[in-house]
C-alpha cells in the first residue's frame, strides 16, 4: 500500500520537474499537455519494453512538449490503456516500416506547424529524400531502404546539433557504416558498391579531425548530402565528377576556414584555370581529373611527395614510367621535390608548352642546371631544346618547300602526306624528354630528321621538276623552230625549181 | 663567160644546198633526239621505294619440324630456312643461281634441289651438282628466348 | 656514194614490188593552187594528230590501269612519277581535242569546197564515219581517268543514248555493261578506246587515203572549165609534202607547248554517291547538242522534248552525210548556193550553241 503512493508521488515528481522544462518552452499558442499518462505508465513498465520512454526523456520533441500520441496517437490523458489506445482516439501504435515516415512527414513537411513549435528548420527533408537514391533502391519495391527512423532514429531524437544525436557531424560516418561497410547488405541494392568508404576515410584528414569531435570537416552527409543522395553518375549529385570541384571548394576555398588548418585556399581558382579543370567544366570531359582522382574521394589526401609520379602516371602513364627511370626520380625524392609537380606546378597545371624545355631564362631546367663544367644536366636540356627547334624549323622549311611546289601544278602529295608524321614525332619526342637521356632524344629526333630531308628533297625536285620542263620546252622550241625555218627555205627553194 | 658564170653560180648554189641539206638533216637529227629521249626515258620504269628489311622472325624453334625446309619472304627476296636433323638452322637465298627458279629442301636427297634444270646444293648452300654455277647467298640466323630470327648477311 | 646506195636500195624494191608505176603515178599527183589551198592542208594535220594519239595511246597503256580501283590511281602515277609522263599524257589530251578540231574543219572545209561531189561521194561517206569514229574516241577516252568529271559526263551520255526508241534500253545497257555506270562499263570502254575504234578507224582511215590517192586531189568547181594549162597546181611531192611537214612541226611544238603550261586535269576520283559537280557539262564537241536540247520544252505535241531534240539532231546528221545525194547542182558545174547557207547556219548553230554553253554555266 505505502509502496504505491511511493510510487505515485516520485512520479508526480518526476513529471512535475519534465513539465517544469517543458513549460519555459512552449510557446502560447501550444496547447498546454497536460500529464502524459503513457509516458507514465510505459516508463515503469519493467515487463514490458522500457527503453523508448526512457529514451523519449531525452528525445527534443518531448521537450518541445510533444508527447507519445503526437507520433503514436490516442489520448494520453488517460492512464487506463484501453482508453488511452483507442483506435477511435487515433491510436496507431507502432507502424511498420513502410509506413513509420509518414509520422514524421505529418509535421515535419508542414511549415505552419513547425513554426508553431518554434523550429526553423526546413521542411523539405521529405521531398528530397523521395528522390534520393535510399528512396528509390528499395528490395521489396516497398519499404525504403532508409526512412527518417534509420539515420534519426526514434525516441530519442537530438536536434544535428546536439552532439548526442547520431547525425551530429561527428557521428555521421558511423551512422553511414553501419549500412554501407556490410557488404552482405550492400549487395542486395549494389553488389559493385564498395564498402569500404569508412575505413579510408578514417585514414584521410578528414576523418582523423572527424574523429577527435570537429564538426567543422567534411563527412558523409558534407559531400553526399543528407536527405537528397544521389548516385555518383547522376548528373545533379554534388559528387558527379564534373561538380567535384565547386563542392571541394564550398570549404576549401574558405580564407577563414582554411586558414584554421594553416591549409592554402587558392586551389579551386587554380583549377579552374589548368588544363584540367578546362577539360572538365569546358569540354565536359568527365574523364578529365578533379580533386578526387588526384587526392582520392573518401581517404582524402595529397599524395606523398614521392608517390606524385604515380598518381600523375595513371592517366600519363608513360611520362610516369620514363620520369621514374630518369636521374630526375633519384635526385627529386631526395631533395623532397614533389616530382611532376615542381615543373608542372599541381592545381594550376596549364598546357606544356615547349618553353619548359631548355636553358632559357624562363625555362624549367635552369630552375635547377647551371651552365658549369660539371651540370651534364644543363648540356643535355641545351642539346634537346637545340634539336627540337631544328626539327621544328626542318619541318617548316619543308612545309613551305611543298606548298610553293604544289602552288606550281607539281604533285607532291605523297611528301605531304609523309611530312604529316613529325607532328607525331614532336609529340612522342616531347614524352621522351621526361627520361632525360640525350641518346633516346636523338633517335627520335633522327627518325624526324630522315622525314624532313626526304620532303625536302622532294620538295626541291619538284620545282627542279617544274623549270627543267620549261627548259625542256625552250630548247624543244629552239630545235622545232630551226627545223621550220631551214624547211621554208628549202620549200622556197622548190617551188623555185618548178 | 656567162657559161662559167653560170657554172659557178650552180656552183656556188649547189654548195648553198649542200649546206642547207647538211643544216636539216643535222636539225632533223635534233628533232628526232627531242622525241626519243623522253620517249625512252618514259619507258623505263620509275623507281618504286622498296622498305628495306633486315631481318624477318619466322617463329618459335618448334614451329619447323627437324630436318625440313621452308620459304620464306624476305622483303622482296625469298630465303630458304632449313632445320636440319640435329636442329640447327641454317638459311640460304631461295633464288637458284642458274635462272633464278625458287629451290627447295628435298628430305630424301639432303639437299637442297632446283626442279628447274635438276641444280643441287649441299646443305652449307654450296652447288654440287647440274647448272648452278654458285653457290647460294648465305644468311644469317640468330635464336634469341625460342625465337628464331633470319638475318640479312653482313657482307 | 649516198646516192649510189640510196639508189641501191631503191632497185632492190623496184625489182620485187613494181615501184616504178606507183612513183610515176605519185609523182604526177599535185595539188590546186589558189586561195582555199590552205585548206586542203587539215587533212594532213587531222592525220598527224591520230598518229600522235597512237603513239602516244601506245605509250600511256604501258602504264594505265583499266580498272575501277587501279584506273585513277594510274593516271596520277603516270602523272608524278613516270619520267615525261606528264608530257605523255597532256599531249595525248591535248591532241584528243585538237584532232576532233581538225576533223571538224577538215570537213566543212570539205563541204563548202564540195569536194564530195562525184566522183568522191565516198570518200566523203568514209570522212564522215572518220568523223563518227573519233567522237566515239572521245566520248570513251573520256571515261578512262575514272574521275567525278568523266564518270557523270558517260553517265548523263549514255543516258542520252538510252533516250532513243525502241533501241534505247538495248544500247544503254550495251554501252554500259550493266544498268548503272561501273567498273563493268570502264572495262568496255577501255577496250572500244584501244582495240575495237582503232582497228575499225585504220580500215576506214585507209580506204579514205586509197580513195585520195587513186583520184587525186579534188579541184574547185569552177575549174571545170578551165584549161589544163591555167590550171596553177603544185606538185604533191615535194612540194605540197614539205609545206605539210612545216605545218606538222608547228602542230607538234604547239602541243608541246599546251602539255607544259595548260597541262590536263586530274579531278577528284569518281563516287557514285556523290552529287554531280555543279556546272556539268560534256566536252566541247557535243556542248552544242547538250545545250541546245536545254531549251526544247519537256514535252512537245505527245513526244518527249529531250527525244524530239535526238531524233532532231539524229535527221540533221542524217541529211548532212547524204549531201552528195541532193546537192545535184554542183556536179553540173552550177553554184549551188543553198548548200553554202545550209553549211553556214550549221557552223553558226554549233558555235553559238557552244558558246551558250561555256557561258550559261
Amino acid at each position: 500500500m505505502y509502496k504505491y503512493i511511493i510510487y505515485l508521488f516520485l512520479s508526480l515528481i518526476i513529471l512535475n520537474t519534465s513539465f517544469a522544462k517543458t513549460i519555459n518552452k512552449i510557446n502560447s499558442r501550444v496547447i498546454q499537455q497536460k500529464a502524459d499518462e503513457c509516458l507514465t505508465c510505459h516508463f515503469d513498465n519493467e515487463s514490458n519494453n522500457n527503453e523508448p520512454a526512457h529514451l523519449f526523456k531525452q528525445d527534443i520533441h518531448f521537450s518541445k512538449g510533444i508527447a507519445c500520441a503526437g507520433c503514436h496517437g490516442g489520448d494520453s490523458s488517460k492512464d487506463d490503456m484501453d482508453e488511452a489506445m483507442d483506435k477511435n482516439k487515433g491510436y496507431i501504435g507502432i507502424l511498420s516500416k513502410e509506413e513509420r515516415y509518414q509520422v514524421c512527414v505529418k509535421c515535419h513537411s508542414d511549415p505552419n506547424k513547425m513554426k508553431s513549435f518554434g523550429s526553423n528548420i526546413p521542411t523539405d527533408q521529405f521531398e528530397k529524400l523521395k528522390g534520393s537514391i535510399h528512396f528509390i533502391k528499395s528490395v521489396n519495391a516497398v519499404t525504403p531502404i532508409a526512412d527518417c527512423v534509420t539515420c534519426h532514429s526514434v525516441h530519442n531524437i537530438a536536434s544535428v546539433k546536439d552532439p548526442r544525436s547520431k547525425v551530429y557531424p561527428a557521428n555521421v560516418p558511423s551512422l553511414c557504416k553501419s549500412c554501407h561497410s556490410n557488404p552482405t547488405f550492400m549487395k542486395q541494392y549494389n553488389p559493385s558498391l564498395p564498402v569500404d568508404q569508412y575505413e579510408k576515410y578514417r585514414t584521410s584528414v578528414h576523418g582523423k579531425q572527424n574523429l577527435k569531435g570537429d564538426a567543422k570537416v567534411a563527412e558523409c552527409v558534407s559531400c553526399h548530402g543528407n536527405h537528397d543522395i544521389l548516385s555518383v553518375k547522376n548528373s545533379k549529385s554534388p559528387v558527379y565528377p564534373s561538380n567535384v570541384p565547386q563542392l571541394c571548394s564550398t570549404c576549401h576555398s574558405d580564407k577563414n576556414l582554411m586558414d584554421k588548418y594553416k591549409l592554402p585556399h587558392d586551389q579551386y581558382e587554380n583549377y579552374k584555370g589548368s588544363i584540367h579543370g578546362e577539360a572538365l567544366f569546358v569540354k565536359q570531359d568527365i574523364s578529365a581529373p578533379a580533386c578526387n582522382d588526384c587526392h582520392g574521394n573518401h581517404g582524402a589526401t595529397p599524395p606523398g611527395v614521392e608517390s606524385i609520379s604515380n598518381v600523375c602516371g595513371t592517366c600519363h602513364a608513360f611520362n610516369a614510367e620514363l620520369f621514374a627511370k630518369s636521374p630526375h626520380k633519384k635526385a627529386f625524392d631526395k631533395l623532397k621535390y614533389p616530382e611532376c609537380i615542381t615543373c608542372h606546378s599541381n592545381h594550376k597545371i596549364v598546357h606544356a608548352t615547349d618553353e619548359l624545355l631548355g636553358v632559357a631564362k624562363n625555362s624549367k631546367c635552369v630552375q635547377c642546371h647551371k651552365n658549369e663544367p660539371n651540370d651534364k644536366g644543363f648540356m643535355i636540356a641545351a642539346e634537346m631544346k637545340s634539336l627540337f627547334d631544328s626539327l621544328e624549323s626542318a619541318d617548316k622549311i619543308s612545309l613551305d618547300l611543298l606548298k610553293s611546289a604544289s602552288q606550281k601544278g607539281m604533285d607532291v602529295s605523297e611528301a605531304d602526306y609523309s611530312l604529316k608524321q613529325i607532328k607525331q614525332i614532336l609529340i612522342q619526342a616531347r614524352t621522351i624528354t621526361h627520361l632525360s637521356d640525350i641518346k633516346e632524344f636523338k633517335d627520335k629526333m633522327d627518325e624526324g630528321f630522315i622525314i624532313t630531308n626526304k620532303t625536302k628533297q622532294a620538295g626541291l625536285d619538284a620545282i627542279d621538276e617544274f623549270y627543267f620542263r620549261r627548259y625542256g620546252l625552250g630548247i624543244a622550241t629552239i630545235i622545232i623552230t630551226f627545223l621550220v625555218v631551214l624547211l621554208y627555205i628549202k620549200t622556197k627553194r622548190i617551188d623555185k625549181k618548178k | 663567160m656567162t657559161y662559167k658564170k653560170k657554172n659557178q653560180i650552180k656552183n656556188g648554189e649547189k654548195t648553198r644546198r649542200d649546206f642547207l641539206n647538211i643544216l636539216l638533216s643535222g636539225g632533223f637529227i635534233a628533232w628526232v633526239g627531242a622525241v626519243v629521249y623522253p620517249l625512252i626515258s618514259y619507258l623505263r620504269p620509275p623507281q618504286v621505294e622498296v622498305v628495306k628489311v633486315n631481318s624477318v622472325n619466322i617463329g618459335k624453334i618448334t614451329d619447323m619440324d627437324k630436318d625440313s625446309g621452308k620459304i620464306i619472304k624476305f622483303g622482296n627476296d625469298p630465303v630458304i630456312v632449313i632445320k636440319l636433323s640435329d636442329g640447327e638452322f641454317r638459311a640460304f637465298s631461295a633464288s637458284c643461281t642458274h635462272l633464278d627458279c625458287i629451290v627447295q629442301y628435298r628430305k630424301d636427297y639432303g639437299q637442297i634441289y632446283c626442279a628447274c634444270h635438276n641444280g643441287r646444293y649441299d646443305l652449307h648452300g654450296r652447288n654440287i651438282s647440274g647448272p648452278p654455277p654458285a653457290p647460294l647467298a648465305k644468311y644469317e640466323i640468330a635464336i634469341k628466348n625460342d625465337e628464331v630470327t633470319v638475318y640479312k648477311p653482313s657482307a | 656514194m649516198k646516192e649510189t646506195f640510196n639508189k641501191k636500195i631503191y632497185n632492190a624494191l623496184n625489182e620485187r614490188f613494181q615501184l616504178d608505176n606507183l612513183v610515176s603515178f605519185l609523182k604526177h599527183k599535185s595539188v590546186p593552187k589558189y586561195r582555199n589551198t590552205i585548206w586542203y592542208y587539215f587533212g594532213g594535220i587531222s592525220l598527224l594528230l591520230f598518229i600522235v594519239q597512237v603513239a602516244t595511246g601506245i605509250l600511256l597503256i604501258m602504264y594505265y590501269k583499266g580498272s575501277e580501283d587501279l584506273a585513277y590511281e594510274s593516271i596520277k602515277f603516270i602523272n608524278a612519277k613516270v619520267s615525261f609522263g606528264w608530257l605523255i599524257r597532256s599531249i595525248h589530251s591535248w591532241s584528243a581535242n585538237l584532232m576532233i578540231l581538225a576533223v571538224f574543219v577538215h570537213m566543212f572545209s570539205v563541204y563548202f569546197l564540195k569536194a564530195f561531189r562525184k566522183p568522191r561521194e565516198l570518200t566523203w561517206y568514209t570522212g564522215v564515219i572518220l568523223l563518227f569514229l573519233s567522237m566515239g574516241f572521245g566520248f570513251s577516252g573520256y571515261l578512262l581517268p575514272w574521275d567525278q568529271l568523266a564518270f557523270f559526263a558517260t553517265k548523263v551520255g549514255t543516258d542520252i543514248a538510252g533516250q532513243l526508241p525502241f533501241v534505247g534500253d538495248f544500247l544503254l545497257k550495251l554501252l554500259r555493261g550493266g544498268e548503272d555506270v561501273t567498273g563493268a562499263t570502264l572495262s568496255r570502254f577501255f577496250g572500244l578506246h584501244v582495240a575495237l575504234l582503232p582497228g575499225v578507224f585504220v580500215v576506214f582511215l585507209s580506204l579514205h587515203l586509197i580513195f585520195i590517192q587513186r583520184q587525186g586531189m579534188s579541184e574547185p568547181e569552177d575549174w571545170k572549165n578551165k584549161k589544163e594549162s591555167e590550171k596553177t597546181t603544185i606538185p604533191f611531192f615535194p612540194n605540197f609534202t614539205v609545206h605539210d611537214l612545216l605545218i606538222w612541226l608547228i602542230v607538234i611544238n604547239i602541243l608541246a607547248i599546251l602539255a607544259t603550261f595548260f597541262p590536263w586535269e586530274l579531278g577528284p576520283k569518281a563516287d557514285a554517291f556523290v552529287s554531280a559537280p555543279v556546272g556539268i557539262k560534256p566536252e566541247w564537241y557535243f556542248l552544242f547538242m547538250f545545250q541546245s536540247l536545254k531549251y526544247i520544252p519537256a514535252k512537245v505535241w505527245l513526244i518527249e522534248g529531250e527525244l524530239l531534240g535526238i531524233l532532231g539532231f539524229g535527221l540533221a546528221g542524217l541529211l548532212w552525210v547524204l549531201v552528195p545525194f541532193w546537192d545535184s547542182k554542183t556536179p553540173k558545174g552550177k553554184r549551188n548556193k543553198i548548200i553554202n547557207y545550209v553549211g553556214i547556219f550549221a557552223i553558226s548553230f554549233i558555235i553559238i550553241f557552244t558558246i551558250l554553253g561555256y557561258l550559261l554555266d
